[in-house]
């Protein structure tokens, strides 16, 4: 791999992954597409890089929220049996799905991804810290209010089945899937969104490693591609954690959704020819 | 405060450090072997350590599983040891099935 191909992918991780981190979604949906319709990397090799670099953002995040008591883990462990399964359906069935549909899933993903990202519907969903949060739901410190407050988890079902669908999805496309699954927790499920972001950072990371060593063994991780794309996401989401500021994120995101309609449109005229 | 606070807090701390060693871990092996291989081209040394450095990253989040039961079986939360297998026979069919892959050649 010459020299002047690592620093491009060191750029474009950094970005995806300063981008992900301004806009609380994943870096995968940029880096994506930048590696494979960009780069010319295939969609498989593009895939399994990516789905790399979700498991180190998901480190490096869920290292940086622990002791803050949003990550719920008795929660995230019973949705986990949902999205690793998904992951794995993914690993194993995904080689059998033509380029021509992976680009038109890709598509509508990517799409459906840049609607949820303007939408920015939120819930509260908290109650007095002295509420009983039944066996799945947490207490956490809430910052804005400053104070401790409670949350229940409603509706179970619709929580495993969006982390089946995630999981899958992540598998598919190698992206985490968190923005697919945190609406419906936040929505439906009654988990403030604090706490569905954390919870959700450190699911991506088992459901990536749920396919990725599939994709490993069949040599689609090219190592120092990899490499590069890894050490450029933990560069850049470490520089998004410090410049992020909430009133340009919400320019960042129409941009950003403006982009991935546009990557949308790419992948939708690929699955036509 | 329910009894089981406390563990599952120390918990949380405990699993924040092992993600934090295994993304740090894998960050500099990975960087190890970006230098070298762009210096000296794909030697043994940097196929090795890139290689080991994919790895540790792999295994960090499957370790988490494995750290977070053997809390849920010290609190004897029987319901979460459950969970936990689930996921973590899930995770092991995944690897299993990449190892016979990479034996096979």
């Amino acid at each position: 791999m010459s020299l002047l191909l690592v620093a491009g992918v060191v750029a474009a991780g950094a970005v995806a992954g300063a981008l992900g981190s301004l806009l609380g979604i994943g870096g995968g949906v940029f880096l994506v597409p930048f590696l494979n319709a960009g780069l010319g990397v295939d969609f498989g090799v593009a895939r399994a890089v990516s789905l790399m670099t979700v498991i180190a953002t998901s480190s490096a995040v869920s290292a940086g929220t622990a002791g803050r008591h949003t990550v719920n883990l008795r929660l995230g462990m019973v949705l986990e049996v949902a999205s690793t399964t998904g992951g794995l359906i993914a690993g194993l069935t995904v080689e059998r799905i033509s380029s021509g549909h992976l680009s038109l899933i890709f598509a509508v993903v990517t799409a459906l991804i840049a609607a949820l990202m303007v939408s920015r519907l939120e819930k509260r969903n908290v109650l007095s810290a002295d509420a009983d949060p039944g066996p799945l739901g947490g207490r956490y410190f809430e910052e804005e209010s400053g104070r401790e407050v409670a949350y229940r988890v409603k509706r179970l079902p619709l929580g495993l089945f969006a982390s089946l669908m995630a999981g899958a999805v992540s598998g598919t496309l190698g992206i985490g899937g968190g923005i697919l699954k945190v609406p419906v927790l936040n929505g439906w499920c009654g988990v403030p969104m604090r706490a569905a972001a954390a919870t959700s950072a450190l699911m991506i990371g088992v459901t990536a490693a749920a396919s990725v060593p599939l994709f490993y063994a069949r040599g689609q991780v090219n190592p120092p591609l990899a490499a590069a794309a890894v050490l450029g996401v933990l560069a850049g989401s470490r520089l998004g954690f410090q410049f992020g500021g909430r009133a340009r994120a919400k320019w960042l995101k129409l941009l950003m959704a403006c982009v991935l309609a546009a990557v949308s449109l790419l992948y939708f005229r690929k699955a036509l020819m | 405060m329910r009894s089981e606070d406390g563990a599952l807090e120390s918990l949380e701390r405990t699993l924040g450090r092992l993600l934090r060693g295994g993304v740090l871990s894998a960050a500099v092996l990975l960087a190890f072997g970006l230098v070298v291989s762009i210096a000296a081209g794909a030697t043994p040394l940097s196929a090795g350590t890139l290689t080991a450095g994919l790895i540790v990253l792999m295994a960090t989040p499957i370790l988490r599983v494995v750290v977070s039961l053997v809390a849920y079986a010290r609190m004897r939360d029987w319901f979460f040891v459950a969970t936990t297998v689930s996921v973590f026979v899930l995770l092991a069919v995944t690897v299993l099935l990449a190892w016979s892959k990479l034996s096979r050649g």
